[in-house]
């Protein structure tokens, strides 16, 4: 017991100690400080992490990759190894003349540095292993008869950091808008345009994300975004809105066999929220109504309320809709493999 | 008491050395705390970053195309002149002639059904050719409305700059900018006639509109002096573009009246997506602190 306090300022000086050597490192900060002041002379050939990486791209985030750099630039003062004086190498030459080092350091130094450097160091958010959930709404951008705007989601799974598999889905049925174009066409030309409506469409879909990137905000804040294709097929399925013959046509929901293909830019805010910018083309080939209308009355074999005669030719059509929306990455966190 | 005392001494070494061991702690992490930002204290969120637009003139020519036109799409020839003020504000404005229309597919199945009718009912006897005669001239697609040219004097803005690696081999500097502006746009489109008048009148007459313009776009920087921009422009404003009678009578004016005026203009919103090739002068350009 008597030996307790003795203990406990035996571990308060070992505490000490470190203190000591962090005040040490203190003078390391000043040396850093003057790390960094090299870090700006780029021109002279000086390590310089803002210069090489300015070099690879044109800008650089001071923060991200200035930092390690002047950290590594040597003390001012301390010795960087230019002749072999220390004893040990001393011995070295003295026994093996040939092992002893003979380097000429100015020469060494004049050396251009061939670090490879990436414009974009470390990718900000990675993807591989991570389920992505994205929800967003989408606006069609080629159908100028009828609007088809729509609530989409998607869930992805990147297999790699650059390929994903997914499915997504689309809900229109209670937002198709027709509009009032095709009734002013009908009534000045007399002139009806097969219309059709769509109820939902979903699809199993491949992602490859092949450019990532980073942009300063007004010079001041940094985000960073990717921009991915998609592409897939799932099935959509679709009716036609009776324009030619309300009076008999009642048409039913069909499933089609859609393929699909886009583009995508995602924005994000941080590792794991990012917001969706994306346009993608659903195609799949349309039954449209008939434009003619049968003269026999009633559901028989050729009559105008059979069904068989209600539907005209079919044509390959293109749904392109523009998404924006959300995304979130789980798991939130993730290690990167290696520190930069 | 003794040992109380020892006791009292144990107990004021342990909460001094405790007290002290906290101390030490403290002083390194504020040790580190200097280390780590030491070096960035005050320093810019980019460094050396390349002034693409800086006091450089921007010369792009451009081609536009119109997007969801229900009776005609133009492509649009011109160029974008900016003097870049700084690297975030430029003035300058964007002008384009119609070079290539073409009729959709809508506008093709009206006149196919118009010049059906025509040569079954040359004389305008029947029902279907007396109520179209207002509206349907011999050839619909001459009657369209038409985007001639726009000059548009426009400010952007470009508040973010940034790079892309693109297959982690290609790298390129880009920037997003928005822009606005008045648009000065001359159009064609089907001459005012009164009551009687429009079946046999079909001409067209050429006015300008005044209409604001606005967008935003991309631009990826090829090399020091030149750059591929896409951008999106919106251009909202009313016009006539299938040369129909659509609205001035009845309630509200919402039903035809058998003239065409200028309640026959519908609001559009009108856009288009352009590529550019943009040409920077000087040539070199300058790079920040």
């Amino acid at each position: 017991m008597k030996s307790s306090p003795i203990g406990l300022l035996v571990a308060v000086a070992l505490g000490i100690i470190p203190a000591q050597s962090w005040a040490q490192a203190k003078a390391g900060g000043k040396v850093t400080v003057a790390g960094k002041a090299a870090a700006t002379k780029d021109s002279e050939g000086v390590i310089d992490a803002d210069a090489s990486g300015s070099a690879a791209a044109g800008t650089d985030a001071a923060a991200a990759e200035g930092a390690p750099a002047a950290g590594d630039t040597p003390a001012e003062g301390e010795e960087g190894g230019e002749t072999p004086t220390g004893s040990g190498l001393e011995d070295i030459c003295k026994i093996d003349p040939a092992a002893c080092p003979n380097l000429d350091m100015d020469k060494e130094a004049a050396r251009p540095l061939k670090e490879q450097i990436f414009a974009v160091q470390q990718a900000y958010a990675l993807r591989v292993r991570r389920f992505e959930l994205q929800a967003g709404w989408s606006q069609s951008l080629n159908d100028q008869f009828v609007g088809h705007p729509t609530p989409n989601l998607a869930l992805n799974y990147y297999i790699t950091n650059v390929l994903a598999i997914g499915i997504n889905g689309q809900y229109y049925a209670p937002f198709n808008l027709d509009k009032d174009f095709n009734a002013q066409v009908r009534r000045a030309a007399r002139v009806a345009v097969p219309l059709t409506e769509y109820q939902w469409g979903a699809a199993l879909n491949f992602t490859y994300v092949p450019a990532y990137g980073k942009f300063a905000g007004f010079g001041d804040f940094i985000f960073h975004y990717d921009a991915y294709v998609v592409g897939g097929v799932g099935a959509m399925s679709v009716r036609p809105i009776p324009v030619i013959d309300p009076d008999n046509r009642n048409f039913e929901y069909q499933t089609k066999l859609a393929f699909n293909a886009g583009i995508g830019l995602r924005i994000f805010f941080n590792r794991w929220f990012a917001a969706v910018l994306e346009v993608r083309d659903y195609v799949f080939n349309d039954k449209l109504e008939s434009l003619t209308v049968s003269k026999i009355p009633g559901p028989g074999p050729n009559g105008a309320g059979n069904p068989n005669t209600w539907y005209g030719e079919t044509s390959l059509t293109n749904n392109v809709q523009a998404q924006l929306g959300a995304a979130i990455f789980i798991p939130f966190s993730f290690d990167y493999r290696l520190p930069k | 008491m003794t040992t109380t005392k020892q006791k009292t001494t144990k107990r004021l070494v342990s909460v001094l050395a405790a007290a002290l061991a906290l101390f030490a702690f403290t002083e390194r992490a504020e040790a580190q705390q200097i280390l780590l930002t030491g070096p960035l204290a005050g320093a810019p969120a980019v460094r050396k970053l390349r002034w693409h637009r800086k006091g450089r003139f921007e010369v792009a020519p451009a081609i536009s195309f119109t997007l969801l036109d229900e009776y005609q799409r133009t492509i649009l020839m011109g160029a974008r002149l900016n003097y870049n003020f700084t690297d975030w504000l430029s003035f300058g404005a964007w002008g384009a002639f119609g070079a290539i229309k073409i009729p959709t597919h809508l506008s093709e199945q009206i006149q196919d059904v118009n010049a059906a009718r025509r040569q079954a009912d040359p004389m305008s006897v029947y029902l279907p050719r007396q109520l179209t005669a207002v509206n349907l001239g011999p050839d619909f697609e001459k009657q369209l409305g038409s985007m001639d040219w726009v000059v548009a004097p426009q400010l952007t803005a470009v508040p973010f700059r940034g790079k892309l690696a693109l297959f982690q081999s290609i790298y390129l500097d880009t920037d997003l900018y928005f822009f606005g502006g008045p648009a000065f746009v001359g159009i064609k489109e089907r001459k005012n006639c009164d009551l009687g008048e429009c079946p046999t009148s079909f001409d067209m007459a050429s006015r300008v509109a005044i209409a604001p313009t606005f967008g935003l776009g991309f631009t990826f920087y090829i090399n020091k002096w030149s750059a591929l921009g896409f951008e999106w422009r919106g251009l909202p404003f009313s016009w006539n573009t299938s040369g129909f009678d659509t609205a001035g009578g009845g309630k509200d004016k919402k039903f035809p009246d058998n003239k065409i005026t200028n309640d026959d203009r519908q609001f559009n919103f009108n856009q288009m997506l352009t590529v550019s090739y943009n040409i920077y002068l000087p040539f070199q350009y300058k790079v920040s602190e």
